[in-house]
């Protein structure tokens, strides 16, 4: 490593009187927030799963559409994409640009394979015949459980799609020129919310997914 | 969590096996997950706890090292359990909320004891009782009554006398609940032990039975119901501070 890269290393960000930088800090009370956010999104979808298990008086069985290898799929790519954005926060932390911009761009890669694993699946469940899951119905039915289970897939793939232009954004800086480690607190900000939307996954998919195969 | 090294990127470069081994450790764990629910290795309940167990692995591994809580300050760790703990207060509240109490229906509580007489002709299956003359017996096999009660009818292994003379009074339990996840029943007369719990199939409209064998004769009110629900208790008759 390069005598300038360890000098940029120690740039030091504006800090707040604990310490840490005023960027970072933000984005922890951020997420803290985000945190409320699914909280109450995961509660309303399990409270709604308990009081309405049923469909026309029979126990609502979402296994007739849930493509359980999908799902498991896109978990693995997620959790892929979080080894890529420690390792690019790593490198820039390092001074590696050439490295930062293969892990970002692995990362962007990975979120956009979950973003449309996530569209395939969407569209699967709306047209599913004979089961069709659409908002407010199923098999035609009216239903809550599109809702809530929408309302809270759809919330963290919007985070997702957030996290992927992020990324992107820093992806395109990287080939102005002007990208140094001085810019390692942003994009450290930046893995701070993809590893967020990892873990909000890591508790979606036992919650959402594997919990309906569970009785 | 005191901030990084002196030497950030010596310290990096050392990161790089710590995320890769925690991201295979991640994929692995995501594996067992759901060779877990394919296999139906355990029953709901079982498998709903240990999904909670793995996932709040992953939820460490990824909070703890990808996202350098490890090596931050505590002051990012207090921030985001803030978050944290209010996020799960609100999930707690909603079910407490959403909660009814359990109730018992009028009469959904019976306990009598048994006076089946013994009838012939008819099939009695094993750990049947009846009630001969001032005495109660219990079936031995499966069988179909003969014409008196004292013949020795086939068990499979020879001709026995079907029925053995058990010493107490058995009862029947009965109960009728709206909904709840436990059902305990115990008796009230230390003299008179019964303990039974059991966790329903059906969360919903909750009926069931069961006989017993008791020392000696007891009536409803010998008896003690508690009824679970996610966040409410149902007790009848209700405790009294004595």
């Amino acid at each position: 490593m390069s005598e300038a890269a360890t000098h940029a290393l120690e740039h030091h960000e504006p800090v707040t009187s604990t310490g840490i930088p005023n960027k970072k800090i933000l984005m922890w009370t951020f997420l803290g927030s985000d945190c409320m956010f699914f909280g109450t999104l995961i509660s309303t979808h399990l409270i709604y799963r308990k009081i309405s298990g049923t469909v026309n008086g029979t126990p609502l069985d979402i296994r007739n559409i849930f493509d359980i290898e999908l799902t498991s799929f896109s978990t693995f790519i997620l959790l892929a994409s979080s080894l890529f954005m420690a390792l690019a926060v790593s490198a820039i932390h390092k001074g590696n640009l050439k490295s930062t911009r293969w892990m970002l761009l692995g990362t962007i890669v990975f979120g956009t394979i979950f973003l449309a694993c996530q569209v395939y699946e969407f569209t699967h469940f709306v047209y599913h015949e004979g089961h069709e899951l659409t908002l407010s119905t199923y098999q035609g039915e009216p239903h809550v459980f599109g809702s809530t289970f929408y309302v809270l897939t759809g919330t963290h793939g919007t985070h997702v799609a957030i996290g992927v232009f992020w990324l992107l954004g820093w992806l395109v800086y990287s080939f102005t020129g002007r990208m140094s480690t001085a810019d390692a607190m942003d994009i450290e900000c930046c893995g701070l919310y993809w590893h967020f939307v990892d873990i909000v996954w890591i508790i979606i998919f036992p919650v959402v997914y594997l919990m309906e195969y569970a009785f | 969590m005191s901030g990084h090294a002196e030497d950030p990127v010596l310290e990096e470069s050392k990161r790089f096996f710590t995320f890769f081994n925690l991201s295979m450790i991640l994929v692995a764990i995501t594996g067992i997950e759901i060779v877990i629910i394919y296999v139906e290795t355990f029953e709901g309940s079982a498998i709903i706890s240990v999904l909670f167990a793995t996932s709040i692995l992953k939820f460490v591994g990824v909070v703890w090292w990808f996202m350098h809580l490890r090596w931050d300050k505590i002051l990012n760790t207090i921030l985001f359990l803030l978050g944290l703990g209010i996020a799960l207060g609100t999930f707690f509240a909603v079910i407490y909320m959403a909660d009814t109490h359990p109730v018992i229906e009028e009469d959904g509580f019976s306990v009598t004891p048994l006076d089946n007489k013994w009838e012939t002709g008819k099939d009695y299956v094993k750990g049947d009782y009846v009630l001969q003359g001032e005495s109660y017996y219990k079936a031995n096999f499966d069988h179909k009554a003969p014409a008196s009660f004292t013949e020795q009818v086939d068990s499979g292994e020879g001709l026995e006398i079907p029925w053995s003379e058990v010493t107490g009074v058995p009862h029947l339990f009965k109960w009728k609940i709206s909904h709840g996840d436990s059902v305990e029943i115990n008796s009230l007369d230390p003299g008179n032990q019964f303990f039974h719990q059991y966790e329903p199939a059906e969360e919903e409209n909750i009926e069931g039975s069961k006989v017993s064998l008791l020392k000696k004769a007891a009536s409803t009110e010998d008896f003690r119901i508690k009824v679970r629900s996610e966040a409410y208790l149902t007790v009848w008759p209700e405790e009294t501070n004595q």
